[in-house]
């Protein structure tokens, strides 16, 4: 069975480097010497930066890219209907909560985009987060019921697709539901399905093709995806959101996280109210204050965060070290991988050349 | 200055069938040829294009990207209803597509929907609630967009501590369109529209003050007489057009090369 690769492409700007942080490309800051792509300045915008990406994502042997949705980035159905016409294998994984657009409406828009595309289009559906995060983007529905509304949206979704079609439901309403003619037929995206809390794992045994987590120490990560084979009739494939940091020597890779650590420990962690981060904290809890402190087992480093927002965990090594533990997630069932590094741009190029084609699979 | 809008196409032209004996090394259709409209109506000097929501069609926010992306200047307008997203979520995806596109993005906000389309859809507002949900769409989404901490707690919509992130690439509200001719549409428009579609016949004494008017009607082909229908438009008042073609693309050209010249030269700008 072949993994899909895939590499996130940053929605907020990108870095130079990871040990810098500062957002200099195309992001929504302030503009300093050397940014590239602010817009205004060189008529060369965010956008353009992140066709570049795209189309050196593609270069470099993955088969698309996950497009995240934060209020603090841009949006990724704006991201992926400006982009489709600028590559031509690439997938857009576009991340989305059920509560952002009318399931009409997402099959409308969804469909649109698999016919311009050719049938590109993956859904990362994200239903938790919460707290104070979810009445920014105006939604009022809780934790658990939004569990409730996504299995209730992918049906309408589903529904629409396939039409005509009527639903009469506890959050939607449809009569006569059904795509044009011209956009029938389209095959369905497949659904990433993202959530730690036992709402999500349930949810996610219904609707899932691939449970998406991000990276945790082995152990944890084997025994949800048992919970979650556990809650379904039909398991679904595992993916993992991995952050990768492969130099050609593993002092070259961890010193790079020294650098960035020295400049970053004082730094509150971009923590979010998510049942996923609260876990992923839990598991470096007590540990010492020095960066090495947080590698749980080898290779696997639990700041991340610290450096930029986002997941917890990440690989650090040589590039042979980090291809043989995304074999070991491979054997432990992973059939899907996220990866990420930063710049978005070289550090694909870089994964691409040198760390992909080490990778064995399951022979290994 | 008069501005000329062009209606996009929101479906796939019929395929065109060449001769057996014809090499054919046409890639495979991708729908509608809204790309290639723009493309004209910016060649052209138009000043834009509209996507119009269609039932039978693509999405009109999709094919709106895709333009925004082929094009450097022209305004793309792109309709929907309220019911199909949050304001905030509304916000955030255009505050993108202005940022990555120059600001050219504007809204017409459709209100006053076929209630069978409106139900297949999901919507199953009617009556006057529709334009208290669009007051309140828009009073939130230019919340959310002018900065941090706006709170509004609505019939059909809320926020708590909302509000975009700051941008340094310019990203202006999106103009925004509306249309009708009832009281309700009226006042909507008076509250939040910076153009306000009339439909021939209507009197463009209704447009509310400060809005700018504007006419959808058909091109047939003629280039003089439609000239002489707008320059009568002109006269009332009238600052837009949207005008649907029979063939877009080429359409798009004969108005840039045929009617928008005899519109400058009345006007007696043509040196």
């Amino acid at each position: 069975m072949p993994v899909d690769i895939y590499w996130r492409i940053a929605m907020e700007g990108d870095a130079p480097a990871l040990r810098l942080g500062d957002i200099t490309r195309g992001g929504f800051g302030p503009h300093r010497p050397g940014a590239l792509a602010p817009g205004a300045d060189d008529g060369y915008g965010p956008l353009d930066y992140m066709a570049e990406v795209a189309r050196a994502t593609e270069r470099a042997g993955f088969v698309g890219g996950l497009m995240p949705s934060f209020p603090e980035t841009d949006d990724p159905w704006a991201a992926a209907a400006s982009l489709a016409g600028e590559t031509s294998a690439y997938r857009f994984m576009i991340a989305f909560q059920p509560g952002f657009l009318h399931p009409v409406q997402a099959a409308r828009m969804s469909a649109s985009l698999q016919a311009a595309t050719g049938g590109r289009v993956v859904y990362n559906i994200i239903s938790g987060g919460g707290g104070p995060q979810q009445l920014w983007w105006g939604d009022r529905v809780d934790h658990d019921d939004r569990y409730a509304r996504t299995s209730e949206f992918l049906d309408v979704l589903k529904g629409v697709w396939n039409g005509p079609y009527d639903h009469d439901g506890r959050f939607y309403t449809v009569e006569g539901g059904a795509l044009p003619p011209e956009l029938r037929g389209q095959p369905f995206p497949e659904v990433y399905f993202s959530g730690s809390s036992p709402a999500a794992i349930a949810a996610a045994g219904r609707h899932a093709d691939y449970y998406l987590s991000w990276l945790e120490p082995f152990d944890a990560l084997a025994e949800k995806f048992a919970q979650v084979r556990a809650h379904s009739d039909t398991p679904p494939k595992f993916a993992v959101r991995v952050d990768v940091l492969a130099r050609e020597t593993e002092d070259e890779a961890w010193d790079e996280i020294r650098r960035g650590w020295a400049r970053a420990s004082d730094r509150a962690s971009g923590g979010t109210e998510s049942v996923g981060w609260k876990r992923g904290r839990s598991f470096t809890e007590g540990a010492g204050s020095s960066y090495r402190d947080l590698e749980v087992q080898p290779n696997v480093w639990g700041g991340f965060d610290r450096l930029r927002p986002g997941p917890l965990f990440g690989l650090v090594g040589d590039y042979h070290q980090v291809a043989e533990r995304l074999d070991e997630l491979v054997r432990l069932g992973v059939d899907a991988f996220i990866l990420a590094g930063v710049p978005h741009l070289e550090e694909a190029r870089r994964v691409g050349r040198h760390v992909l084609p080490l990778l064995k699979g399951r022979l290994s | 200055m008069t501005r000329v809008h062009v209606v996009a196409p929101t479906r796939a032209p019929a395929p065109v069938a060449l001769p057996d004996f014809v090499t054919d090394v046409r890639p495979p259709a991708r729908g509608p040829e809204h790309r290639a409209t723009g493309r004209a109506a910016e060649l052209g000097g138009l000043s834009g294009v509209l996507v119009p929501f269609d039932p039978g069609g693509h999405d009109a926010l999709v094919l709106a990207a895709a333009v925004l992306r082929d094009t450097r200047r022209i305004g793309v307008t792109v309709e929907f209803s309220a019911a199909v997203t949050t304001p905030v979520y509304a916000a955030k995806l255009s505050a993108s597509l202005q940022r990555y596109h120059a600001g050219r993005l504007a809204w017409w906000l459709a209100v006053d929907q076929d209630p069978a389309v409106a139900r297949a859809h999901g919507d199953v507002l009617t009556g006057p609630a529709r334009y208290e949900r669009a007051d309140e769409f828009l009073t939130i989404a230019r919340g959310v967009w002018a900065g941090r901490g706006y709170s509004r707690e609505g019939a059909h919509f809320a926020v708590l501590d909302g509000g975009l992130p700051d941008s340094r690439v310019d990203r202006p509200f999106p103009r925004v369109w509306l249309s009708g001719t009832s009281p309700d549409a009226l006042a909507l428009s008076a509250r939040h529209a910076d153009v306000h579609v009339l439909a021939p016949g209507d009197d463009p004494a209704l447009v509310p003050d400060g809005v700018a008017a504007a006419v959808r009607l058909r091109f047939a082909g003629d280039a003089d007489a439609f000239a002489d229908q707008l320059r009568t438009y002109e006269a009332h008042g009238v600052t837009e057009f949207v005008v649907d073609p029979a063939d877009p693309v080429a359409d798009a050209y004969r108005l840039a090369e045929h009617v928008l010249p005899r519109l400058a030269k009345e006007a007696g700008n043509a040196g």
